[in-house]
């Protein structure tokens, strides 16, 4: 069975119709690029799929191994193992980033009927996990996100990935402030993650990313609609050409 | 209860009788109302007042009365209508007349001045007007201490925009109470701008209030300043009844002897969708005593409100008092509300800073207050009047700026 | 959203005022009612000194003059209440005992439900317990202890009788009987509460923690709390408050005093959770309380810190007279009113010395269709040279039925004194609890985390035992709030 499969999706947000008919099947193991340019429905597909409110689904299925995404509310569906990597993580003053990795790493593990984490056992898995990242493990001290600079907020980000351990990370735009040696670091941090029975969906505007978290496939997302597939070398010819011919054989 | 003896008994029955009404039998709020806990009224009420006569002669207009060019000037004195001290030449888009004052509900002193105004000048705006209404009230007792309550109501269509300038001032000699009401409605899409200076002499009371309707897509500009009087008060109700409508209310006061200006207002945000601005700023010297009240209200239906309020005062001496009560009362929950208010004096480092760079004393002090009042008055769009409002401030610091605390 | 709804009748569903049962014990009390007889069966229960008889018949005579004068300006609204309809004094029957051990097993039953364990060896270390059980106290743990350092730490009832001249001397000199109708009220009736004296010089090295409860029914429990922090002193002070789930108000009017003499230091924390009445307003208390500090002696600091999730009704505004030149003042506050509590509670600042300073941190969070109200007073008086305060008073809106307000009154009348003050109203923002949902947070868990955030500057300046459990509350208070 397919991990992720994307049927037909149309989505609208205050009427006006974003997707138009999405199609996408992610194997476990695989990484699936989506490009294109801005306002073609990029995000709009990241926030459905991770069931934002607002917008709405007007055709169209999500499966997550073969169950109905699209049923679920927001939280279920990230305890079932959909992780969205914002694009723009939000500030929460007051919370520190421990706290809250704690509270949604206990959510996940209570709802798969583990039991909670000790405190000791969490620290101990946060100080492994920011070390692989190489992140200062003082940063969890901090209230999330709150006055981090924008690598620290992507690595923040990749660090709740690796502590939640998702079946389909979605990033998005994840690329969109970052100097090269960030996203390098993240890039690294998303390629430990790789495992086959884990799979991607990358979501950006540049090719650049993609040179450091290689794809097994790339879809060209223009005026809501994949209108090409091919593989990691499509990448590469859109970064030559750009995307005018698709946004005129889409129009 | 909780009120003073009424001021009925030394009004008259003059008015009463010419008016067709019975002699205002209200009171005037006492020490224990919550919206005059910063402003006794005990020593207003012990004067007692005569109607102010209202065909006084007056030989000039007071000369603190800001010149604005170009403007068509409409004199009241004690109230009434003075066609032969004004230039009515209104241009486009305006009409005035006189009519009869609303004898509708409100607060004592509305009460008090429906019950006495002579009449209501009416100002229509149909159209953008192209000239600004100048009008100035002047208070002029005989031998007697006099009430005067001068009525002004401004009606601005759909649509049409107009900038108004209000002047309140008076003649030297005997105290008096002026107790003006201006009723404004902003019709949808209407813009009106309205620049209030109260520079009353030192014996004077004023106690005016502002009612103001902002329709749908209205847009209202206010900035009121506060020079003279031994008691001012300055009540502004507005209440925001269209979506989209946007407030921008400022104001300041420069206090000293033994002045008490006071600015309530009341932000009534009705419905969705609206923004409200206020700034208001204050210098105290001598042993006078600022005050501040602001409410903003946001109804349970208004969501998406954007309203912010802030008070700052300076003292300038020792003597002064500051009191101060910015109050959020918020029903709904999409909002962005803020206010915030500090009181202090002229910080030493920036005395200090422009010491170092080859400034005296006194300079300095003058430069730091006129910046200090800057913030408020740099939101008046009408730059004859930012001007204007800016050379009355520059004149009163001249005057009192310099006093050493 | 389907999810949430489920989860907010589940909620509604389970208990959720865990504190709500009642002990079963039998209990002394005095007619219904309130007269001057009362007061004299109160103070006679109690073997006070005639000064004290006369001061509460002084203090009874004066309420009595106040009849028409029950405060009104607060934003609250609450049937009036029948002062003759409340019994005055209610205690559980043996109340003379000669150490813990004989203790009722159905009190200590009581309290350890409620988390208090009043026998030594289950106690928390480091934190000694006076436990008052409607009108008494019926144990004060540690004592012996304390005692060794000078700590005196007794019911009220018991200081009047082992040291009166301490009690006379500073008893109302805070909060003077004609102080507001509720304080009067209390002057006359009050049964209990607690004494705290310490010693010049010494950091009591214990937390002192009373913990209130209301059991009987038509019971008012009114409360006199009284500190003593002499010279160079130091005492963190906790209060904890539950009682049970009933379908009439409760009156509760406390009074607490403190005094801070030259560099003492009094940290009083407060934890309160009165049966707050159910989802439609029936039931709860009424909790008319009035604590004021004063910091007498130089450098002397007070600092208040409240969690307020519970009542139905609150009237509470903690307040520090900064006598002393460079004394502090400080108050933080977490107010959560949800479904129809409502409350009204704030600080005063009052500085008449030199060189004080005061802080303010008010949280206010409105859920349901309850009203909370900042309401706070900031005074610079004419000697307060060089005094400053900083206020900073934000209000968190859940849900569009509720209301959230703030009266700030700031007066000075000094120069040199400065005063800032800073005050928002926002909700919880859609995005922030997306990102919650989308790491895998229910609602109510996402809500309870912000929330916990947005009153953090607070619960940080608790004690760590109390700051856990005020954590909870927080969480458990907004339940069925969103949705």
């Amino acid at each position: 069975m397919s991990l992720l499969e994307v049927k037909n999706l149309h989505a609208s947000v205050a009427g006006k119709e974003i997707l138009k008919g999405i199609t996408l099947t992610l194997e476990p193991g695989s990484v699936h690029a989506i490009m294109g340019p801005n306002g073609t429905g990029k995000s709009t597909l990241s926030n459905v799929i991770a069931g934002r409110e607002g917008y709405e689904v007007t055709k169209g299925e999500v499966l997550l191994d073969g169950k109905d995404v699209l049923a679920m509310e927001a939280d279920e569906r990230a305890r079932a193992g959909i992780f969205l990597a914002f694009q723009y993580p939000v500030e929460i003053p007051g919370v520190t980033t421990s706290a809250f990795l704690k509270t949604a790493l206990n959510a996940k593990r209570r709802a798969a009927g583990q039991p909670e984490i000790d405190a000791m056992e969490f620290l101990k898995l946060v100080k492994a996990k920011t070390a692989v990242l190489g992140m200062p493990y003082d940063m969890i001290k901090r209230a999330l996100n709150v006055g981090f600079s924008g690598g620290e907020k992507k690595r923040a980000e990749v660090l709740q990935m690796t502590m939640l351990e998702p079946r389909v990370a979605i990033l998005d735009e994840t690329d969109s402030g970052l100097d090269i040696d960030a996203l390098k670091v993240v890039s690294e941090g998303v390629n430990s993650l790789r495992s086959p029975d884990r799979a991607f969906l990358v979501i950006t505007h540049y090719q650049r990313l993609l040179d450091y978290i290689v794809p097994d496939y790339v879809h060209v997302l223009a005026n809501g609609r994949v209108v090409a597939s091919g593989g990691k070398e499509l990448a590469l010819q859109l970064e030559a050409e750009g995307y005018a011919k698709y946004l005129n054989t889409a129009a | 209860m909780n009120a003073l003896a009424i001021l009925d008994h030394s009004f008259g029955e003059t008015y009463a009788k010419r008016l067709g009404v019975a002699p205002w039998s209200g009171a005037l709020p006492g020490p224990k109302v919550e919206e005059w806990r910063f402003t006794p009224l005990r020593a207003l009420a012990k004067v007692p007042f005569v109607p102010a006569p209202v065909d006084a002669a007056i030989g000039s207009i007071p000369g603190n009365v800001p010149t604005i060019p170009g403007a068509a000037r409409l004199v009241l004195v004690n109230g009434a209508y003075r066609k032969d001290l004004s230039d009515a030449n209104l241009g486009k888009g305006v009409e005035i007349s006189q009519g009869k004052v609303p004898a509708k509900e409100g607060s004592s002193l509305v009460a008090l001045n429906a019950a006495y105004a002579p009449a209501s000048l009416a100002v229509h705006v149909s159209g953008a007007a192209k000239k600004i209404i100048h009008i100035i009230s002047i208070g002029a007792a005989a031998s007697t201490p006099a009430a005067l309550h001068p009525r002004i109501t401004v009606t601005a269509e759909n649509g049409s925009a107009i900038t108004l300038v209000e002047s309140h001032v008076g003649l030297p000699g005997q105290a008096y109470f002026s107790n003006p009401v201006t009723s404004i409605t902003v019709g949808e899409g209407a813009s009106v701008r309205r620049y209030v200076s109260v520079d009353e002499t030192n014996e004077a009371f004023h106690l005016a209030t502002t009612l103001v309707k902002v329709s749908g897509g209205g847009h209202f500009e206010a900035f009121h300043l506060g020079l003279g009087g031994a008691l001012t008060r300055q009540e502004i109700r507005i209440a925001l009844t269209g979506e989209n409508a946007e407030v921008r209310l400022n104001g300041a006061y420069a206090l000293s002897g033994h002045s008490h200006h006071d600015f309530t207002t009341v932000m009534d945000h009705q419905v969705p969708h609206c923004s409200s601005s206020q700034v208001f700023k204050g210098v105290a010297g001598g042993e006078s005593r600022g005050v501040y009240q602001g409410r903003i209200h946001v109804a349970r239906d208004a969501q998406k409100t954007d309203a912010r309020q802030l008070h700052k005062a300076l003292f300038l001496s020792r003597g002064p008092q500051i009191d101060c009560k910015p109050e959020l009362e918020i029903y709904a929950d999409d909002v962005q509300c803020a206010h915030g208010a500090t009181t202090g004096e002229i910080d030493p480092n920036h005395m200090f800073y422009l010491a170092a760079r080859g400034i005296d004393p006194d300079t300095a002090r003058r430069l730091l207050i006129e910046g200090f009042l800057a913030e408020s008055m740099d939101d008046i769009s009408e730059l004859a009047v930012r001007e204007q409002f800016g050379a009355a401030l520059t004149a009163w610091l001249a005057r009192y700026g310099t006093a050493q605390p | 959203m389907v999810a949430t709804r489920e989860t907010a009748a589940a909620v509604r569903d389970v208990e959720q005022y865990k504190y709500g049962f009642v002990t079963d014990i039998e209990s002394d009390k005095a007619p219904k009612g309130l007269s001057e007889d009362i007061i004299r069966f109160i103070s006679a229960k109690k073997n006070e000194p005639e000064w004290m008889l006369e001061w509460r018949l002084k203090a009874y005579r004066y309420w009595l003059t106040l009849a028409d004068e029950e405060p009104t300006w607060a934003k609250l609204h609450f049937p009036k209440i029948d002062y003759q309809a409340s019994y005055y004094y209610a205690a559980p029957k043996r109340e003379k005992l000669a150490s813990l051990d004989e203790v009722d097993p159905k009190l200590l039953e009581t309290y350890k439900k409620l988390g208090i364990p009043l026998l030594e060896q289950q106690m928390l270390a480091g934190v000694a317990v006076d436990a008052v059980f409607d009108s008494v106290s019926v144990a004060t743990t540690y004592k012996k202890k304390l005692e060794e350092m000078g700590v005196i730490f007794m019911p009220i009832s018991e200081a009047l009788q082992k040291h009166p001249e301490l009690v006379k001397k500073y008893l109302g000199s805070v909060v003077p009987y004609s102080d507001n109708f509720y304080a009067t009220l209390n002057c006359a009736v009050f049964t209990d509460g607690s004494f705290v004296y310490i010693p010049k010089g010494l950091r009591c090295p214990m937390e002192l923690s009373t913990y209130f409860r209301i059991n009987e029914k038509n019971t008012g429990q009114f409360e006199r709390t009284l500190i003593i922090a002499d010279e160079g002193s130091y005492v963190s002070y906790l209060e904890g408050c539950t009682a049970p789930q009933r379908d009439e108000n409760q009156l509760h009017a406390a009074v607490v005093e403190l005094i801070a003499l030259d560099d003492a230091e009094i940290k009083y924390s407060t934890v309160q959770n009165w049966y707050p009445g159910d989802a439609d307003g029936k039931g709860g208390i009424f909790n008319f309380v009035t604590k004021r500090g004063a910091c007498r002696g130089k450098n002397s600091k007070i600092m208040w810190t409240q969690v307020e999730t519970g009542s139905s009704i609150t009237w509470k505004y903690p307040s520090c007279i900064l006598q002393g030149d460079n004394s502090v003042g400080e108050f933080y506050s977490v107010a959560i009113t949800n479904n129809r509590q409502q409350a009204d509670t704030g600080t005063k600042m009052i500085h008449l010395g030199k060189g004080t300073r005061s802080k303010i941190i008010s949280k206010g969070i409105s859920a349901g269709r309850a009203d909370n109200t900042y309401r706070g007073l900031v005074r610079m008086g004419p000697k307060a040279d060089g005094a400053r305060n900083y206020t900073q008073c934000d209000s968190l809106l859940i849900g569009d039925k509720c209301g959230a307000h703030t009266v700030p009154y700031i007066e000075s009348r000094n120069p040199t004194a400065t005063t800032e003050h800073e005050a928002t109203t926002s909700k919880i923002s859609d995005d922030q609890l997306f990102y919650c949902l989308q790491r895998g947070m229910k609602q109510e868990e996402a809500v309870s985390l912000i929330v916990n955030g947005f009153c953090k500057e607070v619960l940080q300046t608790l004690p760590m035992e109390f700051a856990v459990e005020a954590q909870k509350l927080v969480g458990i208070s907004l339940e069925g709030s969103v949705g």
